[in-house]
C-alpha cells in the first residue's frame, strides 16, 4: 500500500520500463509498479528478441547451428560455440585437435575480457557515469579488430566447426594479442578502476543494493559472476574442468555479499585472470592443425549429452539429443541470464527506481540470450 | 562512514578520475569520421558470398551443383540450372543464382562447401538499402559485388592471410 504523508494525495502508478529504453540492455521491458520514488514491483517482459532458435535448429543441420548459436548471447559469441562444438563432438565422437583445443580456450577468455569491457561500460552509464562508458568501448574496439583479424567478423564470428577452427592464427596475431593485454594489464584496468570501481560516489551507489544471500542465489539458479559475488566459489572451468582448463593456473574471484559492488569487483578481477589464462595458453600454444577430419556430415547417435560451460554471464548449456539423423532431434539452450532476470522482482522490491536500473546492469542481462 | 570522510573520499575520487581523463588531452582521437574517412578492414573480413569471375575463362566457375543451396542452413541462396532449350537437357551452369542477403548470416559454410571454387567472400561492408527486396541479389549483381571490393576464399584450417 502507498504510504500517505496526511493531506497529501498519493496513489501506484505503473510504469512501463522499455521494451525501447537505453537503460535496460537490449528490448527488455520491466513492467514497474512505483510508489512516489520508490519501487513497489517490478515485473519482466521478456520475449521481443524471440527467434525461436530451439525449433528452427531441429531443421537444420548440425554445422549451421553453430553459426546460429552465435545470435544468442551475442556480446560473447564465442562462448556459445565452443559450447554447442562440445555437446556435438562429445555426441557425434568427433576428434578435435589439440590446438583447437588451446585456441578455443584463448578465444572463449578473450571473449570473456570483451564482454567484460562492454558490461564495465554499460554499468557506469546505468548509474550515470559517461565517462566509463567511452573508456570501455574504445578497448573493447580494439579487441573486436582483434577478433575480426583472426576470425573475419566483429560480433558473430561464426569461427568454431565441428571438429576444430575454421581459421588458423599467425605469430603476428599473437603478437597483437600479446601488446593488447599489456595494454589492458599495465593501463586499461588500473584506469577502470580509478575512473568507476574506487570513486567513492560508485561505491556508495553500489555497496549494500541489490543484496542476494547465497541460498537465493542458488534457490533461482543463478550462476557465473551473481552467484560467486554471494561467496561460493563455483566456476565450471575449476569444478567440470572442460576443453583445457585443467592444465591452467587461475583463481576464481569471489565476493562476500552478493551485493552490486561484489558483483562489479567479480568481473573486474576475472578480466585480470582471463589475461592470466590467455597468457599462459600462448605460452603452450602447441603446434599442428586446428580442424579435424569428418566434419561435414556428422550424424548424432540416438542419445542425449548436457555439455555445460562457463560464459561470461554464467552456465551456459546445451542439451542435445541425437536421433541418427544429421541434425539434432532436440536442442535445449540453457541462458544464464535467464536465470538472472528471474531475479530481478525479488532484487527491486522497495529499491529507489535508480538502483533498480543500477540491480538490471549489475546481473548483465543479454536480452538475445533470454529470449533465444 | 562519517559524513566529513565521505566527503573527503568524493574530492579524492573526483580529482583522480579527472587526472585519468585529462590525460586524454594529450593523446590523438581514436573516433574515425566515418563517411569521409573510412576505416581499414582487416584481410578477411566478412559481408556478403558473391561468385567469382574465372580469371582464364571469363565465365563464373558455378556448375548449379546445387550444394551451397543445400549447405546453406538459413536457406538464402536459390539457384535454378540452366536448361538447353532445344534438346531439354540441363547444362552445367546456372540460369539463375539468387542469394538473399537479408537472410544470410555470414558464415562462410557455402563458401566451403563449394567444389569448384566459385563463390568467395567479400569484404565490403556498406550493402544498406531502404528497401528489403533489394537485398536479393540476382547472378548478375553478385558478380558486379564480386568487382567492386576485394574477394577472397581462405582456405579451412589455415590463417587468414597478412594479419
Amino acid at each position: 500500500m502507498a504510504t500517505t504523508t496526511p493531506g497529501l494525495q498519493s496513489q501506484l502508478m505503473t510504469l512501463n520500463l522499455g521494451p525501447q529504453h537505453p537503460s535496460t540492455h537490449g528490448v527488455l521491458r520491466v513492467v514497474v509498479t512505483l510508489d512516489g520514488e520508490e519501487v513497489v514491483e517490478a515485473q519482466p517482459d521478456i520475449g521481443y528478441l524471440h527467434r525461436n532458435f530451439e525449433k528452427i535448429v531441429e531443421a537444420w543441420a548440425l554445422p549451421g547451428v553453430i553459426p546460429f548459436s552465435d545470435r544468442n548471447d551475442y556480446l560473447a559469441a564465442i562462448a556459445n560455440e565452443v559450447c554447442v562444438c562440445d555437446a556435438i563432438e562429445t555426441l557425434g565422437q568427433v576428434e578435435l585437435p589439440d590446438r583447437a583445443r588451446w585456441l578455443r580456450v584463448l578465444f572463449a577468455e578473450l571473449q570473456r575480457i570483451i564482454s567484460h569491457e562492454l558490461w564495465y561500460g554499460a554499468f557506469g552509464m546505468d548509474l550515470g557515469a559517461f565517462t566509463p562508458f567511452l573508456y570501455g568501448f574504445r578497448d573493447r574496439e580494439s579487441g573486436y579488430l582483434l577478433m575480426e583479424k583472426a576470425t573475419g567478423a566483429r560480433m558473430l564470428y561464426g569461427f568454431n566447426r565441428v571438429g576444430g577452427l575454421r581459421n588458423d592464427v599467425t605469430d603476428a596475431w599473437l603478437k597483437e594479442l600479446e601488446a593488447y593485454l599489456d595494454f589492458l594489464d599495465k593501463e586499461a584496468w588500473p584506469e577502470y578502476m580509478k575512473l568507476l570501481i574506487d570513486n567513492e560516489i560508485f561505491v556508495l551507489r553500489t555497496k549494500g543494493t541489490g543484496v542476494l544471500t547465497q541460498e537465493q542465489a542458488i534457490a533461482w539458479g543463478a550462476s557465473g559472476p551473481v552467484l560467486r559475488s554471494t561467496g561460493l566459489s563455483w566456476d565450471l572451468r575449476k569444478k567440470r574442468p572442460y576443453l583445457v582448463y585443467d592444465q591452467l593456473d587461475f583463481a576464481v574471484p569471489t565476493g562476500t555479499h552478493g551485493d552490486n559492488y561484489d558483483r562489479a569487483m567479480v568481473r573486474m578481477l576475472e578480466i585480470k585472470e582471463s589475461i592470466k589464462i590467455i597468457r599462459q595458453v600462448m605460452k603452450r600454444l602447441p603446434d599442428g592443425p586446428v580442424l579435424g577430419k569428418a566434419r561435414a556430415s556428422v550424424r548424432l547417435p540416438t542419445a542425449d549429452y548436457y555439455a555445460r560451460q562457463e560464459s561470461p554471464r554464467g552456465e551456459v548449456g546445451v542439451y542435445l539429443v541425437g536421433n541418427g539423423r544429421p541434425n539434432a532431434y532436440r536442442l535445449k539452450w540453457r541462458a544464464p541470464t535467464f536465470s538472472h532476470l528471474q531475479l530481478v522482482p525479488l532484487l527491486c522490491r522497495g529499491v529507489k527506481v535508480a538502483d533498480m536500473i543500477a540491480n538490471l546492469g549489475s546481473l548483465d542481462v543479454v536480452m538475445g540470450e533470454v529470449d533465444r | 562512514m562519517s559524513l566529513p570522510r565521505t566527503v573527503w573520499n568524493t574530492i579524492k575520487s573526483v580529482v583522480i578520475g579527472h587526472s585519468v581523463t585529462a590525460r586524454e588531452i594529450a593523446t590523438r582521437p581514436i573516433t574515425v569520421f566515418y563517411p569521409e574517412e573510412k576505416p581499414e578492414f582487416p584481410t578477411g573480413s566478412r559481408s556478403v558470398p558473391v561468385l567469382k569471375v574465372n580469371e582464364e575463362s571469363g565465365y563464373i566457375n558455378c556448375t548449379s551443383c546445387g550444394l551451397c543451396e543445400r549447405t546453406c542452413p538459413p536457406g538464402c541462396i536459390d539457384i535454378e540450372q540452366a536448361v538447353d532449350p532445344a534438346t531439354n537437357k540441363k547444362k552445367p551452369w546456372p540460369h539463375s543464382y539468387t542469394l538473399d542477403l537479408s537472410h544470410c548470416m555470414v558464415c562462410n559454410l557455402c563458401i566451403e562447401a563449394c567444389p569448384f571454387d566459385a563463390l568467395e567472400m567479400l569484404d565490403v561492408p556498406e550493402l544498406a538499402t531502404y528497401q528489403v527486396q533489394d537485398l536479393k541479389f540476382n547472378k548478375e549483381q553478385l558478380l558486379d559485388l564480386w568487382k567492386t571490393g576485394k574477394a577472397i576464399r581462405i582456405a579451412e584450417g589455415q590463417p587468414m592471410p597478412s594479419n
